[in-house]
C-alpha cells in the first residue's frame, strides 16, 4: 500500500482514483451529480482539507487500498468504521461545498447568508391564535411546598 | 517566578460565562478584578459561520471538542471511561462561544427533587431566591422570547421580542395542538434586536460555532468588553497551576504560567470559575499540606457528581421545504410537556425539548451517519441522491434529559496525560445511569409522536449520548459542609474567601439548558460579595 501525502501530492491518478470511490458514496441520480461530475477531488476536497488536516489521514488511507472501488469501501465500513466515517465525511464536506450541490439541495448560498427577520414576521407565525390551545390548559409546573 | 506586583481585589480564574457576569458586576461596584484565562479572545472575523467550509471548520478549530480542536489552550480530557465525550471552550467567553444560546430557567420543583422526588438533594436555594438574578442576567444577555409560558410561574418575561418560529415550529406547533401537548416559542440569548455591542441576528443558524455577527450573547461580547472599561484586567494565555493560600488558609492568588514562564497574582479573594471540568481540577491540582486531598475537599465531593445532560435526538422527514437552515440555533420552539416528574412512567424527573434548525448538510447528513442513529438505512450509495434531497425538509427534536448526580461519575486529575505547560489532564469517569436512560426512552418515543402528529413522512431516533458542554455539579452548593464544597453563596465551606461561581456548584443538573442558571448564580454571588465587602474575609 503507497500513502499519498494529501493533498501536495494529490496528482492526477490519485484524483482519478478519489472519484471513483466517491462515486460509490455519491453515485447521484434525482437532479444532483454524481461526486466526480462534482469535481469532489478537484478543488472541493483541497478546502476540506485545508479546513480539517485530520482529514488527510483517512483519505490518504483509502487512496492507498488497492481494489475495486465498492468493495474497498464495503470492507472499510465493516472492518475499519473510524476511516470510513473520515473519508465519508471528507468527501460530503467536499460534495456539499460545491455551491451546485448546495443550490439542489435547497441552500441559498455558497455559505449561510444574512437573513435577517421581517417586521411582523414573528407576529406572522403566530396568527390563527395557534398558541391559544397551550395558554387555555394553564399552567403546567409543579407548584413546591415553602 | 515573575510576579504581579498589583494584587487584586478579586482574582478570577477562567475568563468564560460565569466570570464575565462577576467580572462586570464587580467592576461596576469599584472593585479591582484580574482574570487569568488560558486562551485567548476569539477574533469575530475567523469565525466559520459564514465562510464556504463552515461545517468542515466545525469539525476541527471550533470543534466543541477541546480533545479534536488541541489547541495549546485546551487541556486534554481523558474520556475513555465515559459514554460521552465532553464539551467545552477555553477562551475569552468561555463556552457561551460556543453554545446554542437556549436560555432556559428550571423549574421551582428542581430545587427541590428530595423533597418531592426523594432523590439526590435539595438546592440550599430556592427558584424565588434567584428569580431576581435570572431577571438581571436576562437583560445583560439579551435574552428573546415571549412571556406568558404557562411551564413557568410569573416573573418570566424576556426583554426582548421572539424570533419567529419560522415554518419548523409551525409545523410541530400545529402536531403539538393535535396532541394537546404544550409548546412554546424559543427562547433564546440570541438578540432581535441591536443591543449594545450585539448586532440583530440574521439567522445563520451556526450558533453552535460562534457567531460572526456578534449577534449571540456569548459573555466575550455582553460582558467582557464592559469590564474591560471598567476597569477589570483579562490577562489572556495564562494557565493557573495552582490557588495559593496565607498562613491562615485564606485564598491568596494564583500561580501561573504564560509563554512557559512562571508568575503569581496576589488578590484578596479569588473565584473559580473555570467550568465544571475545570474547576474540580484546579482545586485539586491545588492541594496542600493543610488541604493534601485537594483546595477546599474536606468533603471528598470535588470532582464528584459530575453531571452532563446526555442529549438525544430524533428527526423526521415532511413533505415540504422547510427553510429548515434558518436560524437563531437556538430553539424554534421548545415543550416542557413532559418534563416535572410521573412515577408511572417508570423513572423520576424529566427533560426539556428543543426544536433546532439544522445548519447544513453535513449536519443533516448527520442524522444518517451518526453510529447511534436508528435511521434503518445507509445515508450513501444508491439512492443517497433522494436522501440529501430531504435535508431541507427535515425537523430534529432535541431532548435535554436531567441526569441525577452520582459519586461514581466524576472528574479527576489524570495519572500521566499532561497539558501543553505540563499539568495533569482532566480524567473523566461517567456512565449514564439507568434512571436517565429511561428519561431518553421515554422522551424520544414521545417526540417519534410528536413528529408523526405533525406530519412525518419517516421518522426516526439520530442519536443519543451526545455531549452537551453541560457539564455540573462537581463542587456541590449546599448547607452542610460534610456534604458539599459550597454554600448557598458559593463560598467554600473550607476556605472562607473563595467562591466557586461556575457550574460545578449546581447541586442537580435539571433537564434544562444551565447557562440561565450559571448567569444567575455568578450575579448572585457577585452581588453579595459587592455588599457585603466589609464583612467578607480577605487574604492577609
Amino acid at each position: 500500500m503507497s500513502v499519498p501525502n494529501l493533498p501536495d501530492e494529490l496528482g492526477d491518478a490519485s484524483r482519478a482514483r478519489l472519484a471513483a470511490l466517491a462515486d460509490v458514496l455519491i453515485p447521484g441520480g434525482s437532479g444532483l451529480p454524481s461526486a466526480g461530475e462534482a469535481d469532489v477531488a478537484g478543488p472541493w476536497i483541497e478546502r476540506v482539507l485545508g479546513a480539517n488536516p485530520d482529514l488527510t489521514g483517512p483519505v490518504s488511507h483509502v487512496l492507498g487500498i488497492d481494489g475495486a472501488p465498492d468493495e474497498v469501501l464495503a470492507k472499510l465500513r465493516s472492518q475499519d468504521r473510524e476511516v470510513f466515517d473520515g473519508f465519508a465525511f471528507a468527501v460530503g464536506g467536499a460534495y456539499f461545498m460545491n455551491p451546485a450541490v448546495r443550490r439542489a439541495l435547497g441552500y441559498p448560498g455558497v455559505a449561510p447568508r444574512r437573513m435577517p427577520a421581517a417586521e411582523g414576521e414573528a407576529e406572522y407565525y403566530l396568527d390563527d391564535d395557534i398558541l391559544g390551545p397551550v395558554v387555555e390548559r394553564g399552567s403546567i409546573y409543579r407548584e413546591v411546598p415553602a | 517566578m515573575g510576579s504581579r506586583k498589583d494584587p487584586a481585589d478579586v482574582l478570577i480564574v477562567g475568563g468564560g460565562t460565569s466570570a464575565g457576569v462577576a467580572a462586570k458586576h464587580l467592576a461596576g461596584a469599584g472593585f479591582k478584578v484580574v482574570c487569568l484565562e488560558q486562551g485567548t479572545w476569539v477574533d469575530p472575523g475567523e469565525l466559520p459561520g459564514n465562510k464556504p467550509e463552515y461545517e468542515v471548520l466545525g469539525s476541527k478549530d471550533w470543534h466543541p471538542s477541546p480533545n479534536v480542536r488541541g489547541r495549546r489552550e485546551d487541556y486534554p480530557v481523558d474520556t475513555t471511561d465515559a459514554d460521552l465525550p465532553v464539551w467545552m471552550y477555553n477562551g475569552v467567553g468561555g463556552s457561551s462561544v460556543l453554545y446554542g444560546g437556549i436560555w432556559a430557567r428550571p423549574l421551582p420543583a428542581d430545587f427541590r427533587v428530595r423533597t418531592l422526588d426523594g432523590v439526590a438533594d435539595d438546592w440550599p436555594i430556592a427558584y424565588d431566591e434567584l428569580l431576581p438574578y435570572y431577571q438581571a442576567v436576562e437583560r445583560e444577555m439579551s435574552v428573546a422570547g415571549l412571556a406568558g409560558n404557562p411551564a413557568y410561574p410569573p416573573g418570566f418575561e424576556p426583554p426582548l421580542p421572539a424570533a419567529p418560529i419560522h415554518r419548523t415550529g409551525l409545523l410541530m406547533a400545529e402536531g403539538m395542538n393535535r396532541l394537546g401537548w404544550h409548546w412554546w416559542p424559543g427562547t433564546n440569548a440570541i438578540p432581535t434586536e441591536s443591543r449594545g455591542h450585539e448586532g440583530k441576528c440574521v439567522r445563520y443558524a451556526i450558533c453552535r460555532m460562534g457567531c460572526p455577527e456578534g449577534a449571540k450573547s456569548s459573555t466575550d461580547v455582553t460582558h467582557w468588553r464592559d469590564a474591560e472599561s471598567l476597569g477589570a484586567k483579562v490577562i489572556t494565555r495564562a494557565r493557573v497551576a495552582r490557588v495559593t493560600l496565607d498562613e491562615r488558609g485564606r485564598a491568596n492568588g494564583a500561580v501561573y504560567l504564560r509563554d512557559g514562564r512562571e508568575y503569581f497574582q496576589a488578590a484578596s479573594m479569588v473565584l473559580m470559575a473555570a467550568g465544571g471540568i475545570g474547576t474540580p481540577r484546579l482545586l485539586l491540582m491545588s492541594a496542600s499540606d493543610r488541604f493534601p486531598d485537594g483546595l477546599a475537599n474536606s468533603s471528598g465531593l470535588v470532582g464528584k457528581r459530575l453531571m452532563l445532560h446526555p442529549y438525544a435526538v430524533s428527526v423526521g422527514v415532511y413533505d415540504d421545504d422547510l427553510e429548515n437552515w434558518l436560524g437563531p440555533a437556538g430553539e424554534h420552539i421548545g415543550s416542557m410537556q413532559f418534563y416535572e416528574t410521573d412515577t408511572s412512567r417508570g423513572f423520576v424527573r424529566g427533560a426539556k425539548w428543543s426544536l433546532l434548525p439544522i445548519a447544513g448538510p453535513l449536519e443533516a447528513a448527520e442524522k444518517w451517519t451518526d453510529r447511534s442513529s436508528l435511521s434503518g438505512e445507509e445515508l450513501w450509495g444508491e439512492g443517497s441522491a433522494d436522501r440529501m434531497k430531504s435535508f431541507v425538509r427535515m425537523l430534529q427534536w432535541h431532548v435535554v434529559p436531567e441526569d441525577l448526580p452520582e459519586e461514581t461519575n466524576f472528574v479527576a486529575l489524570h495519572p500521566s496525560l499532561t497539558d501543553s505547560d505540563g499539568l495533569p489532564a482532566a480524567k473523566v469517569r461517567y456512565r449514564v445511569s439507568d434512571n436517565t436512560n429511561k428519561i431518553i426512552d421515554f422522551h424520544l418515543a414521545r417526540t417519534l409522536e410528536a413528529h408523526e402528529a405533525a406530519g412525518a413522512q419517516k421518522t426516526w431516533i439520530a442519536g443519543r449520548n451526545f455531549m452537551t458542554g453541560h457539564n455540573t455539579g462537581t463542587a456541590k452548593m449546599g448547607d452542610d459542609p460534610a456534604t458539599s464544597v459550597v454554600d448557598r453563596f458559593g463560598r467554600a465551606h473550607d476556605v472562607p474567601n473563595l467562591y466557586v461561581i461556575d457550574a460545578s456548584v449546581f447541586t442537580t443538573s435539571t433537564g434544562v439548558n444551565p447557562t440561565a442558571t450559571i448567569c444567575a448564580l455568578a450575579k448572585r454571588t457577585a452581588t453579595y460579595i459587592a455588599s457585603n465587602a466589609r464583612e467578607l474575609e480577605v487574604a492577609s
